[in-house]
């Protein structure tokens, strides 16, 4: 039976260039190249660019838009740009979850404010339609719209250091692209209608919504174009960063790179459970002090009364070594507490007298190797402290891992542009 | 892509008799490929063992930890200790500098093994 999975307008690229293709939602979409290390240490050290177009793009707008999201998104976007937690303002985005009424998970999404009455709900892949429809539902009686945009964008991430120098290559004005464009902001638009569209373009004129984020935990840019603009955008990237470095990546170090920036993995790392208590909390509107949320929210009620005992926390492995996380379970002192949810290695990372350091850590001891150490998220049932010691285990092998608070050090997300060009 | 003086199994591990009752085993390209970068590999002690079938180490790659079988029964003579600060030889060539033991034969070769012909058809009907 022929396959029914889809495919981004990059497919063809992935196939002429080496892409191992798998098979990810419902997407065929390419899993690494000739090689996932060597991806994920571009992205660390120079740059890496992942085909995201199968994420999936909403549209709320009308009048109650604002009102639509602030019941269904948790972050309180009247306090939740920067330390100051400012509001959300025309040009920022924001990270956080849709929930159900449970508190668990629907999915994690990045919610950009275009305009007053006019946001751009960025979600994960096959996640478009059932996203759409749960606001759907929640807007009725509110005046507001909500359009599914699956498969008609093109996204491309470019995510590492040299980002900016090659962005900076095939960008018009690419001083005035990056000026107070700082972690977590947007200029542009894909669409030649928009009023903003003539902010960002490629030098041939082609519009770009280039946002400064990713899912890397390094500095660069998610760009959204129109569909039929993909390969072009992608190809005159690729071309700019050949002298940089710059290196095709797939999904499995996207996914070693996210574990190591101590990201989650929608519907893996949180999902049909009471979404707290793990280690985003910056995602829920907690008050100073943790305790209570700024706003209620779809979801706030079972949140603040839920009995779930259970905590998701951050460990980090010896050396590269890693179980298969589908069925792991977790071990304290012998007594079993828990289950892995993530288990991969970030490539980038090495132990030296009990600390971690990157291959980018500016002072990384010169006899150290960096190898790669395993690391990922455990669920159990109570609370432990970083640097607690704890055993997980598959059906083939046991490991010592370590409960950590963070994991690759000297990460460049939130690093100043300027310092890269 | 499968040296005719090999011989495979169905489990992508190769056995390449060297004339003198010992052979050299590791994992095939196309394991290599399906694996990706191999990131460790584990293996037994020189004196270890084996009957055709056993578990005789395990390879680590950025996807998955895989068990490897021996072909054909034997002793462990030498291992390729190169892998241990170089795992990537099995990506970048497994059939010589990705070698991973050497055994002192036990009998004759198992009979079930495939030739490259045989083991090259194998391949394929997998990758449908």
């Amino acid at each position: 039976m022929a396959s029914a999975k889809k495919q981004t307008p990059l497919f063809d690229w992935h196939k002429a260039n080496g892409g191992n293709i798998v098979e990810f939602g419902d997407y065929l979409m390419p899993v690494w190249y000739a090689s996932a290390r060597n991806e994920h240490l571009a992205v660390v050290c120079q740059a890496g660019l992942f085909d995201t177009s199968h994420m999936a793009t909403i549209r709320v707008f009308g009048a109650d838009a604002f009102d639509l999201l602030q019941w269904c998104f948790t972050r309180n976007l009247t306090a939740c740009v920067g330390k100051d937690n400012a509001p959300l303002i025309d040009g920022k985005c924001v990270y956080g979850l849709f929930l159900d009424e449970h508190g668990h998970a629907i999915d994690d999404s990045l919610v950009y404010k275009i305009k007053d009455g006019e946001y751009m709900v960025e979600v994960n892949a096959s996640m478009g339609g059932t996203v759409a429809t749960h606001l759907a539902e929640q807007a009725k009686g509110r005046d507001v719209q909500v359009i599914d945009l699956t498969d008609q964008l093109g996204k491309i991430d470019i995510q590492g250091p040299a980002s900016i120098k090659i962005m900076a290559k095939v960008l018009k004005n690419p001083e005035a692209v990056f000026d107070k464009l700082p972690y977590f902001s947007m200029k542009g638009h894909f669409d030649p209608a928009s009023t903003l569209a003539g902010q960002v373009q490629l030098l041939d004129g082609t519009p770009l919504l280039l946002s400064r984020s990713g899912y890397t935990g390094e500095v660069g840019f998610e760009l959204f174009v129109e569909r039929i603009h993909t390969v072009k955008v992608w190809e005159a990237i690729m071309a700019a960063g050949q002298e940089f470095g710059l290196t095709p990546c797939g999904l499995a170090a996207r996914d070693s790179l996210r574990a190591g920036a101590v990201l989650p993995l929608s519907h893996q790392d949180i999902g049909h459970w009471p979404c707290i208590h793990n280690p985003w909390p910056f995602a829920l509107p907690f008050a100073p002090g943790g305790d209570a949320f700024t706003k209620t929210f779809l979801g706030s009620a079972a949140l603040e009364t839920t009995t779930d005992p259970s905590y998701t926390l951050t460990f980090v492995g010896h050396d590269l070594r890693k179980v298969d996380a589908h069925g792991a379970r977790v071990f304290l002192k012998g007594e079993e507490i828990g289950t892995v949810l993530t288990c991969v290695t970030d490539m980038a990372i090495g132990r030296h007298e009990g600390r971690i350091y990157s291959i980018a850590s500016p002072d990384k001891p010169a006899e150290l190797a960096i190898k790669g150490l395993c690391c990922g998220f455990i669920k159990v049932k109570s609370q432990l402290q970083p640097g607690t010691a704890v055993e997980i285990k598959d059906g083939k092998r046991a490991i010592q891992v370590v409960i950590e608070t963070d994991v690759r050090p000297d990460r460049t997300a939130r690093k100043a542009l300027k310092l890269f060009l | 892509m499968y040296p005719a003086d090999c011989k495979y199994t169905k489990n992508h591990e190769f056995v390449k008799p060297l004339g003198d009752g010992t052979a050299l085993v590791g994992i095939t390209n196309y394991a290599q490929e399906a694996l990706g970068d191999v990131v460790f590999v584990q293996l037994p002690e020189v004196g270890a063992a084996f009957a055709a079938g056993d578990e005789f180490g395990t390879v680590e790659s950025v996807k998955t930890v895989s068990e490897c079988y021996l072909p054909t029964a034997g002793e462990v003579v030498e291992i390729n200790g190169d892998l241990e600060a170089h795992p990537e030889f099995v990506n970048e060539d497994a059939y010589t500098k990705g070698w991973m033991l050497k055994i002192k034969l036990t009998g004759d070769l198992n009979p079930e093994l495939l030739d490259a012909a045989a083991y090259e058809a194998h391949v394929a009907s997998e990758a449908h």
